[in-house]
């Protein structure tokens, strides 16, 4: 008899401590009332520090708000960088990681992903109506960045295409304004931030589709399953009442400083 | 380190290595011929033409390649017009009878002109050091026989300048072959750019700029062989005269 009270009592303690090992993340979130959110704070303009405000400010500090909002917590913004986001999660100093964070199967052994809110993927600059579907390709010139995936990319599915790889991306960008290529590649996302600063920007244009795609997705503590829940059904909410177009818009919309036509919306399938 | 490189990429460093032998083969017969002449400039009797020639040399030797080579393939295209451009992009092949000839990319065109812009200066001194080479007292030992400036020049100075001249002539189609890596600058596939390319696509880095290296080490020593081969048929015919 003593002995199974016993047992009933360490197995009881032994619950209790797992039971408050596996306290649930999002009632920690809502008791406490603030949600801690990682996100970049030097790479515009997904997240970077506003001169003028002196607060982070971008696109993916916008998704988080809109999801603290849901909550109905107060946000509260961790910078980090690629190195550090992971730890951040696992190390609990953080709820979420809003930052560009690409969707990797080695990445999902250490934290889980929500559904992705973002993609980019291989692009190509060329003067306006020279390229509009990937078919034409293979009969250019394409300009690329030595040791780039990009070039990788167009090599492997465009074999007739001509590749010539420069050092980096201005080289390219100059070799395409003088006509020695017809297009260059890179991310969508870095190709207009290189078009923003071009003069005679409106020579140019980024043809509206991708080669290959990344998907960003927000960062969740592995196993926080109800957590991974709110913050996908938050994301497809966003989605579904216009809000998610407004945030692109904002940051990559017609009149941003760098618009890139929005080829993905949140709960579309996913391209390899 | 444990395997080597699989047929594909040796493929491309071959292929890369062509361009590199036929690179540096156009610009050495092309500079060698211009270097000749450029020499005769800086010897000629009107100041104004020596000075052409030495503005020439000042030019050309006094940049660095690597800004020669940015100049003509981003510079010089920024000048030409349009259509010019188009037609030097777009491919065209030229079929005689059986042989098919490629007119060169652009980026081949552009590194071939400032290649051999560059070696023109270097080979024209090396001409120039070897006309000055030969002592005056054959120039007035050849006036004695008889013989007109043009075939005293033909038939003694001539000959007794190319020997002296050969040694760094050779010396220079060497640096040609070497500085022919530079033009992987602007996107032409040579051997450098090529042992990058299978760098980057394999992580095999020992492997593809070791082959590399191997390639140029061979060029330079078979250049090299080449000039004692040379020098020995040279000695053999002023000894038979």
């Amino acid at each position: 008899m003593k002995v199974n009270a016993l047992a009933a009592a360490v197995l009881g303690l032994l619950l209790s401590v797992s039971g408050a090992a596996h306290a649930d993340r999002l009632d920690d979130i809502k008791s406490a009332g603030v949600l801690r959110v990682a996100t970049f704070d030097s790479n515009p303009p997904f997240g970077y520090v506003d001169p003028k405000s002196n607060q982070i400010v971008g696109l993916d500090v916008d998704y988080a708000k809109a999801v603290a909002a849901k909550l109905g917590v107060k946000l509260e913004i961790q910078a980090t960088n690629p190195a550090n986001r992971i730890a951040f999660l696992t190390s609990n100093k953080v709820d979420l990681v809003f930052a560009n964070f690409t969707i990797t199967d080695e990445r999902k052994k250490e934290v889980d992903f929500s559904t992705p809110y973002f993609s980019s993927g291989t692009q190509f600059i060329a003067k306006k109506g020279v390229l509009t579907s990937p078919a034409q390709l293979n009969n250019l010139r394409i300009g690329a960045d030595k040791g780039t995936t990009n070039e990788q990319q167009v090599r492997a599915q465009f074999p007739n295409a001509t590749i010539v790889a420069y050092d980096d991306t201005p080289f390219a960008f100059a070799a395409l304004r003088t006509g020695n290529v017809q297009a260059i590649t890179q991310d969508g996302p870095k190709l207009v931030g290189l078009l923003a600063k071009v003069p005679d920007r409106d020579k140019y244009e980024i043809p509206p589709f991708t080669i290959s795609n990344d998907y960003e997705g927000v960062g969740v503590p592995k196993g926080e399953t109800r957590l991974l829940n709110t913050v996908n059904t938050t994301l497809t909410g966003l989605e579904a009442n216009g809000t998610a177009a407004k945030i692109y818009d904002q940051w990559f919309g017609p009149k941003s400083a760098a618009p890139l036509p929005r080829l993905f919306k949140i709960g579309d399938p996913q391209k390899s | 380190m444990n395997s080597w490189l699989a047929p594909r990429y040796l493929a491309w460093l071959w292929q890369g290595f062509g361009i590199t032998l036929g690179l540096a083969a156009t610009v050495a017969i092309a500079a060698t011929a211009l270097g000749f002449g450029l020499a005769l400039l800086r010897n000629a009797r009107s100041r104004q033409i020596q000075w052409i020639a030495s503005g020439y040399v000042l030019v050309f030797r006094n940049s660095p390649l690597l800004v020669q080579l940015m100049f003509w393939y981003f510079g010089v295209a920024t000048l030409l017009p349009e259509a010019a451009m188009t037609w030097l992009n777009t491919p065209h092949i030229l079929a005689l009878g059986g042989l098919t000839l490629h007119w060169p990319s652009f980026e081949f065109i552009a590194g071939w002109l400032g290649l051999t812009c560059y070696s023109t200066t270097f080979i024209g001194e090396e001409f120039r050091s070897g006309l000055r080479g030969v002592p005056a007292g054959q120039y007035h030992a050849a006036a004695a026989l008889g013989l007109r400036p043009l075939a005293a020049f033909r038939y003694v100075i001539l000959p007794q300048a190319v020997r002296i001249s050969m040694p760094p002539l050779f010396g220079q189609y060497m640096n040609i072959v070497k500085n022919s890596s530079l033009t992987m600058a602007i996107g032409l596939a040579e051997l450098s750019y090529a042992s990058r390319q299978v760098d980057t696509e394999t992580f095999k880095t020992f492997q593809a700029f070791g082959a590399a290296t191997l390639l140029y080490i061979l060029t330079i020593a078979l250049i090299e062989a080449a000039l004692v081969v040379f020098q020995r048929s040279g000695a053999r015919m002023s000894h038979r005269s």
